[in-house]
């Protein structure tokens, strides 16, 4: 069990196959949880690796990677947020490195981050600020179940497994 | 219309009037670059002084920004190798190695110890000369010339050796999903064998020259501090990091290929000053070195070719899933995160940048700096700016 994480309300959280993943946890948390859980992995020396966006049919599903220096535990933390209203709070008040992730997905994915100390853009130029070049149309846009797998579930919400449901259905029941 | 426009009535652009709006009485604000020479082409830093000395500092981007992760989204796997050959032009090949690791897990390939010996041979020779044109350009940031003559000296004779594998000098994009482009020949070997006795005849010269230097030394030591704390708040990695005194190598941390078979020291510096830095990266090289020689004596009884049999195709189709690869390059860790929907171009790849962290710490490092120590501080972070902007 991921320890570092007590005490932060997951919506999932499960292992995955390091040798075809590079990630050891893949936890799913609503946005309202991530700067307690970005608060918690800097106390368990964590240190930042990056931030991004994936697009889905579901949302905009925003990636943190986080990995220590001693121990090789990569955890990759997952916050879905609707396309309608992408906000997710910033976590610069801990990992002040985030800041520039944050505008970056910002730039490419228009995710909001609420807090961030100086959400302008970062790489494209402001005159093209709103372009979001990595939005993708509904032709290519897939869905999280196709593309993505859960990994060896430890704890799970229904909102969470419904995700998957078809994908893992079979899994899905005996966790 | 964007909500981030110039207003028509002040002076500067966008950038430069959101950062007057915190202008203390008294000071001066100055655009350093994007034409500033220590900033290495297109870099602009924005910073308030007070006198000479810098209140507040913001790095503007984007420059020289080219959306590498929309051109992944839109060419074959294959097709997205030469990309890799330029986001870094410093250190190529820890992109390359980046990328075709992360498809080699999605697609479960496992490369040939051959191509896994020529891959760290070429990776390492490509490492010292990302060190060399670091060393001699950050001396001519710190106003000396000489110095970069005697790196791209030596510098010229690596990318002789590295030209005939590759067949290029700066944009390496050899690497191929499964192995390499090509072998290399007897010549190449023998070449390598020249030049490892040679440069280590040339190191203590470096030394006397430069690194023993008392200005030098007085240019850099204490100066731009970045201890422990601030490397996991930012990120940093690399000589960075090592620099702060943390013995965190991609090599030896989340060993991949066959860098677990390799003897070789990560050198480290308590300072977390400019000069810890500088010193980490000088003593690399020598361990560089260390694992060529290994790997070529390896290289006579390594199983299988220089690429994997049955190679994919550049359109091909990994399977569905994601995978997330890290390689140490000259600045640091080297990431590269792709996700498969089972076609032939990706449906997201995502590059992490060691520099782009590396960079992000400036502002706080640079904080109350004389303004000619900024540029001390800038160049012993390594700055490679096509792999910040991407």
């Amino acid at each position: 069990m991921l320890k570092a994480l007590e005490g932060v309300q997951t919506q999932c959280v499960a292992r995955q196959d390091k040798g075809t993943t590079g990630h050891v946890w893949s936890v799913f948390l609503a946005p309202g949880q991530v700067v307690k859980a970005a608060g918690k992995l800097y106390e368990a020396e964590y240190s930042l690796e990056d931030i991004f966006a994936l697009d889905f049919e579901e949302g905009f599903l925003v990636l943190y990677h986080f990995n220590r220096w001693l121990v090789d535990e990569r955890v990759v933390l997952r916050v879905l947020v609707p396309k309608n209203n992408p906000v997710v709070p910033s976590i610069a008040g801990i990992f002040q490195g985030a800041e520039w992730h944050e505008r970056e997905t910002r730039d490419f994915h228009g995710v909001r981050f609420e807090g961030n100390p100086n959400l302008v853009p970062l790489l494209m130029p402001v005159e093209t600020a709103d372009l979001f070049p990595l939005v993708k149309s509904d032709k290519v846009r897939a869905s999280i179940k196709t593309l993505l797998n859960l990994g060896e579930v430890v704890s799970c919400t229904k909102a969470i497994e419904e995700l998957f449901a078809e994908a893992e259905a079979g899994e899905a029941s005996e966790a | 219309m964007s909500a981030y426009q110039n207003s028509e009535q002040m002076k500067g652009d966008f950038y430069t009037q959101k950062f007057e709006a915190g202008k203390r009485d008294g000071t001066l604000i100055l655009n350093m670059g994007p034409q500033h020479p220590s900033t290495h082409g297109v870099l602009r830093i924005v910073v308030e002084l007070d006198g000479e000395y810098v209140v507040r500092a913001e790095p503007v981007l984007g420059y020289l920004h080219r959306m590498h992760e929309k051109m992944g989204e839109t060419q074959t796997w294959g097709g997205f190798i030469p990309n890799m050959g330029r986001v870094d032009y410093g250190h190529p090949m820890a992109w390359n190695w980046a990328y075709c690791g992360a498809v080699e897990k999605l697609m479960g390939i496992e490369v040939p110890e051959r191509a896994e010996l020529l891959r760290v041979i070429m990776t390492e020779l490509n490492r010292l000369t990302s060190h060399l044109l670091w060393w001699g350009a950050y001396i001519l940031d710190l106003g000396a010339f000489t110095p970069i003559m005697y790196a791209f000296d030596d510098r010229e004779m690596l990318l002789d050796i590295l030209q005939r594998p590759t067949a290029s000098r700066l944009t390496y994009s050899n690497f191929r999903v499964g192995g390499l482009q090509m072998d290399v020949d007897d010549k190449c070997i023998e070449m390598i064998k020249a030049f490892i006795p040679h440069f280590r005849k040339r190191l203590p010269m470096y030394k006397d020259l430069v690194t023993d230097n008392l200005i030098l030394r007085r240019r850099i030591e204490d100066i731009g501090i970045i201890d422990q704390d601030m490397c996991r708040r930012y990120g940093c990695t690399g000589p960075v990091l090592r620099g702060a005194g943390v013995a965190y190598d991609v090599r030896r941390a989340e060993p991949y290929s066959v860098y677990d078979r390799f003897d070789f020291e990560i050198p480290t510096q308590t300072s977390a000053c400019s000069a810890g830095r500088y010193l980490v990266r000088v003593a690399e090289m020598e361990q560089s070195m260390r694992i060529i020689e290994q790997a070529i004596e390896m290289l006579p009884s390594a199983q299988g070719g220089y690429i994997v049999d049955k190679a994919p195709k550049p359109a091909m189709k990994p399977p569905v899933g994601e995978a997330y690869f890290c390689v140490e390059g000259g600045r640091g860790k080297v990431g590269v995160y792709v996700v498969s929907d089972g076609s032939k171009t990706p449906y997201r790849v995502k590059l992490r940048a060691p520099g782009f962290s590396n960079l992000s710490a400036f502002a706080e490092a640079a904080t109350g700096t004389l303004i000619a120590d900024a540029v001390a501080i800038l160049g012993s972070l390594d700055l490679i700016i096509p792999e910040i902007d991407r």
